[in-house]
């Protein structure tokens, strides 16, 4: 029973009840709501400076006070930071669980451009969007946030025009 | 009767299902389709896609997050 637990998928309602207890005891916790790609962009910005950039002066950092003060914290003392190296740890136990633990291989070369260059779009996309499909969206809809529902819009549009670059180039 | 085989490792959702799509235009009547996948994601969408057109779909764990799975065209 336990391995069937550990094993099979979820259904989306188990996943989706799961997901907004957690969020909601994230929020009583932490004062933030679940978000990830803030938390990628100080780690960027971490190993920025200690290359011995100072990515500290651009406005995106100089101009917020919480992001500033992010930078002068590290990989483990940033709630954020924390909450990425959470995720990670957390897929790895769930795929140990279920034994199903892999290294998956590059398979073509275009598989490897559209996933550099999907990475990128996605990266610089939700600097401006200020936020990916949890933070802006998943996050921000239970806030009450307008924001999250011109989310959800385009994310669908989106995804819409996606799917059909997919089909056309990637298959 | 004849039986086909993708390979759809190291390809992520929807790519294995878009393909077996794709295969089983090409297939007849009677024909078995197996798709090699590793990625755990395409369990549910194949379910529910051969649920909804009525398609026979097996799925065996091969091995440790490798499965194939089987259909079978029938219209």
């Amino acid at each position: 029973m336990l391995n069937n637990y550990f094993k099979e998928p979820w259904s989306y309602t188990t996943g989706a009840v799961v997901l907004a207890f957690l969020n909601t005891m994230l929020f009583i916790m932490v004062d933030k709501p679940w978000q990830i790609t803030t938390g990628f962009t100080y780690w960027a910005a971490w190993i920025y400076q200690g290359l011995g950039g100072s990515p500290e002066l651009w406005p995106y950092f100089a101009e917020s006070s919480s992001r500033a003060q992010a930078l002068t914290q590290g990989f483990f003392s940033n709630d954020l930071s924390l909450m990425d190296f959470g995720i990670i740890v957390g897929a790895l136990l769930a795929v140990l669980l279920a034994s199903q633990f892999k290294f998956k291989k590059i398979k073509s070369f275009k598989q490897f451009s559209a996933a550099l260059l999907g990475g990128i779009i996605m990266g610089y996309g939700t600097r401006i969007a200020m936020g990916c499909n949890i933070g802006a969206f998943f996050s921000s809809i239970p806030s009450l946030s307008l924001g999250g529902w011109v989310f959800a819009v385009s994310a669908f549009l989106g995804a819409w025009v996606g799917g059909k670059v997919l089909i056309k180039y990637l298959l | 009767m004849a039986e086909t085989r993708i390979n759809c490792l190291y390809d992520n959702c929807p790519i294995p299902l878009l393909k077996a799509m794709q295969q089983l235009k090409k297939m007849s009547v009677g024909d078995t389709l197996v798709i090699e996948t590793d990625h755990s994601c395409a369990m549910v969408n194949f379910i529910e896609w051969t649920q909804k057109n009525s398609i026979p779909c097996e799925i065996v764990e091969v091995d440790n997050g490798e499965w194939e799975i089987i259909l079978r065209k029938v219209k």
